[in-house]
């Protein structure tokens, strides 16, 4: 019996027009994000060569390692992060690695380019969470009370139709209705990804599925809390009017008013403070090490390399000390900062859990790598790359230079022999390694739990409200 | 043949929540191979009285009893021996005549069906052969009220329910259902129908009930009404002249 109505209710909706105009939009919606997607990819992948180069390139021809003060490191574009771009556009790509030193990313793509900032790109993210959201709304709003105004829900209970089985075939049929102008689309934008010369990893397949699969789930949620009005309300416009509602307020306000909410509970100092408190500090040590610089005192008065090795090696001295200072002063900062942060992000996170949509995105982005975690990972491995890189010199030039050490060197030799140049690419690579699609599965299991949890919920709702409605 | 009643009314009454006594206290039956015509005017009572059988709304007082089934109390038991035609049959519009009546018998229990079986049905409702491939939107209510008693002719049900069948159809649709009428109680079916339309119901029916506001008040056999004025007697039971 529920099979029979599933099929129903998959050949009613797949022969409306609300269904053409649905798959329609859903399959060139999607095709186009894909096909954007794949462009973006490839142009922030030649930018990011290019970049690469044009960094190698400046340290052409010189000498002397101890002319590289520093060099910058590039966050590499991710195939997947053009299908669900989460905070990828947002955070800085660049990173210019000093021996020593706080890291700073800048050059953000959103930077770059603000008019993507302001209308954000055609992504899956964006598909899921506000198209097919509507869309679900725009399947369900009528399935019950719809019936009722037509007249065919008459007939239907003139049957020995149980009403748990009609209400979950109702559910079943236009959930799949709702797949096709889905799974579709994306099935033929994912085989000609090789052809838009993108190639994901196995990882990034994974991902993929997850992404729809909570995609799929989400829909879901929009369809049962459809189901659930349709069948407390008593005409279908009243219903579509109420669901419309809802929609605006969980895809558009709720995530933005968590943010809001978020930051009237817990204050968080911001970055300007922050490093205006960083630099007064550090001009305040610098002024102490100053006044230290009188009491070098020498026993090589005559030997100018070795005086000069001597007070090279009393600077680093005052160097390492200072920068431990710092260091110290900077983290406490900086930790202060990072935990109210997290606990405004926990509490944003929190109040936008009541939105299906907002869930979606969350999910997605944490399989996906794009979540807020991106741009502590790009930090903490640069900054293992920065050890990395900090050995090098050293190794190099003998001493671990960056932040504000100050050096003595002999410019001129005259008995010295031709210098040869360096090779620039002796420097350790920095290789970025994505977030994996299983680091993010913890979170991502949680949100889509929640979605689940959803689902159950509106359901059993529309189901009890099924049980004592009037089908006359 | 089995003689014990299909439909049975047994003291049935229902007040609606806003107080409105619809339904008061009616009883009769109705045998495999009878026609019970329910006769009265607008709000009488009798699509109540119908609805309660469908368990569509559950009765105040007595019960509605299809096969010796309570209605309200085994339902979807109840319903497996029922077909409904309602007074404004609505279907798919999305759908062919064909599709409609696929999907509606299917819901009714019945899954052995050809398409020739849903031909022959629509040829004999009286649905030109054309409009089984139409979508239904077009339809006119004549051609739908066909089209459901065609889903109710093949759920092939011994008990049929219909509320004003008529009342879309032309004269010779009307004509033809009569027949039709007298087929299904010739193959034994017992049906229960409430119209507005004497002479038809004087015509087919082999019990007349006349309804007056929520009371049954009158239930005579064709035999007892054999030599009456039938509709001088609705006319007087209208007016109250019996009370
Ligand atoms: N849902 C309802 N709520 C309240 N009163 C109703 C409802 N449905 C019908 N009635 C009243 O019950 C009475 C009988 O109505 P109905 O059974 O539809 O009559 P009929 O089918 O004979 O025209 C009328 O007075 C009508 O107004
Ligand atoms: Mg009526």
């Amino acid at each position: 019996m529920t099979k029979l109505i599933i099929e129903k209710e998959l050949r009613d909706i797949i022969g409306s027009t609300k269904f053409a105009v649905t798959f329609s939009i859903c399959s060139v919606l999607i095709l186009l994000s894909f096909y954007i997607g794949a462009q973006n990819y490839r142009v922030a992948q030649a930018q990011y060569e290019a970049s690469k180069s044009a960094n190698v390139r400046q340290y052409e021809g010189l000498t002397d390692w101890m002319r590289v003060h520093s060099f910058k490191i590039f966050l590499p574009p991710q195939p997947i992060a053009t299908l669900v771009s989460g905070v990828s556009n947002d955070i800085g790509r660049t990173i210019e690695v000093r021996g020593r030193g706080e890291l700073r990313s800048q050059d953000s793509r959103y930077g770059d380019d603000p008019i993507f900032a302001m209308f954000r790109f055609l992504d899956l993210d964006f598909i899921f969470s506000i198209v097919l959201s509507l869309f679900a709304i725009l399947f369900g709003y009528d399935a019950i009370n719809g019936e009722k105004e037509r007249g065919t829900l008459r007939l239907t209970f003139s049957n020995a139709v149980p009403r748990a089985e009609y209400i979950t075939g109702k559910f079943v049929g236009s959930f799949l209705a709702l797949t096709i102008p889905l799974l579709i689309p994306i099935l033929i934008g994912t085989l000609f990804l090789p052809l838009f010369g993108i190639s994901l990893s196995a990882n990034e397949w994974s991902a993929l599925a997850l992404i729809v699969a909570a995609g799929l789930i989400s829909i879901g949620v929009y369809l049962s809390l459809s189901l659930f009005v349709s069948a407390k309300t008593e005409r279908s416009s009243t219903s579509f009017l109420l669901l419309l509602s809802i929609w605006i307020l969980t895809v558009m306000i709720i995530p933005r008013l968590s943010v809001v909410g978020a930051d009237l509970f817990v204050k968080v100092p911001n970055m300007d403070e922050i490093n205006s408190q960083k630099s007064r500090f550090m001009s305040q040590i610098w002024n102490e090490d100053r006044t230290k610089l009188n009491g070098f005192t020498t026993t090589n008065k005559n030997d100018v390399q070795a005086l000069m090795n001597e007070f090279n090696k009393y600077m680093q001295n005052l160097a390492d000390e200072r920068e431990k200072k710092y260091n110290e002063f900077a983290m406490r900062l900086n930790e202060d900062r990072y935990n109210r942060q997290m606990e405004q992000q926990q509490l944003a996170l929190f109040f936008s859990g009541i939105s299906p949509s907002a869930l979606f995105s969350l999910a997605s982005s944490e399989v996906a790598g794009t979540s807020l975690k991106l741009e502590q990972e790009y930090l903490a491995q640069s900054k293992e790359y920065q050890k990395e890189y900090a050995k090098f010199m050293k190794e190099k030039t003998g001493m671990n230079m960056g932040g504000f050490a100050m050096v003595f060197r002999k410019i001129t030799d005259d008995n010295a022999e031709k210098p040869t140049t360096i090779n620039i690419n002796e420097i350790p690579q920095f290789t970025f390694k994505p977030i994996e699609a299983s680091g993010g599965i913890g979170p991502y299991a949680g949100y889509a739990g929640v979605l689940a949890a959803f689902n159950l919920l509106f359901f059993a709702g529309a189901f009890a409200a099924f049980k004592k409605y009037d089908v006359r | 043949m089995n003689n014990q009643p299909l439909l049975e009314a047994v003291n049935l009454s229902k007040r609606y929540e806003d107080g409105a006594l619809a339904v008061n206290n009616v009883s009769f039956f109705v045998k495999p191979g009878e026609i019970f015509a329910m006769l009265g005017g607008n709000g009488a009572g009798k699509t109540t009285t119908i609805n309660i059988f469908l368990n569509f709304i559950e009765p105040t007082s007595g019960e509605a009893r299809i096969n010796g089934i309570s209605s309200h109390v085994e339902p979807l038991k109840a319903k497996q021996h029922v077909a409904f035609v309602s007074e404004n049959v609505m279907l798919y519009t999305n759908f062919t005549a064909i599709q409609n009546l696929d999907y509606f018998v299917r819901l009714g229990g019945k899954t052995q069906y050809t398409k020739d079986d849903y031909r022959k049905v629509l040829l004999r409702v009286g649905l030109q052969e054309e409009a089984h491939n139409k979508k239904l939107k077009g339809f006119s209510k004549g051609m739908r009220q066909k089209c459901g008693i065609a889903v109710a002719i093949l759920k092939d049900a011994p008990a049929i329910l219909l509320d004003e069948p008529t009342s879309g159809l032309d004269p010779k649709s009307g004509f033809e259902f009569i027949q039709l009428l007298d087929s299904l109680r010739n193959e034994g079916k017992a049906i229960l129908m409430s119209t507005h339309d004497i002479f038809r119901a004087k015509e087919i029916a082999d019990t007349i009930g006349i309804m007056r506001q929520g009371n049954l008040v009158m239930q005579k056999s064709r035999e007892e009404l054999s030599g009456e004025n039938l509709e001088q007697l609705y006319m007087n039971f209208m007016a109250g002249v019996y009370e």
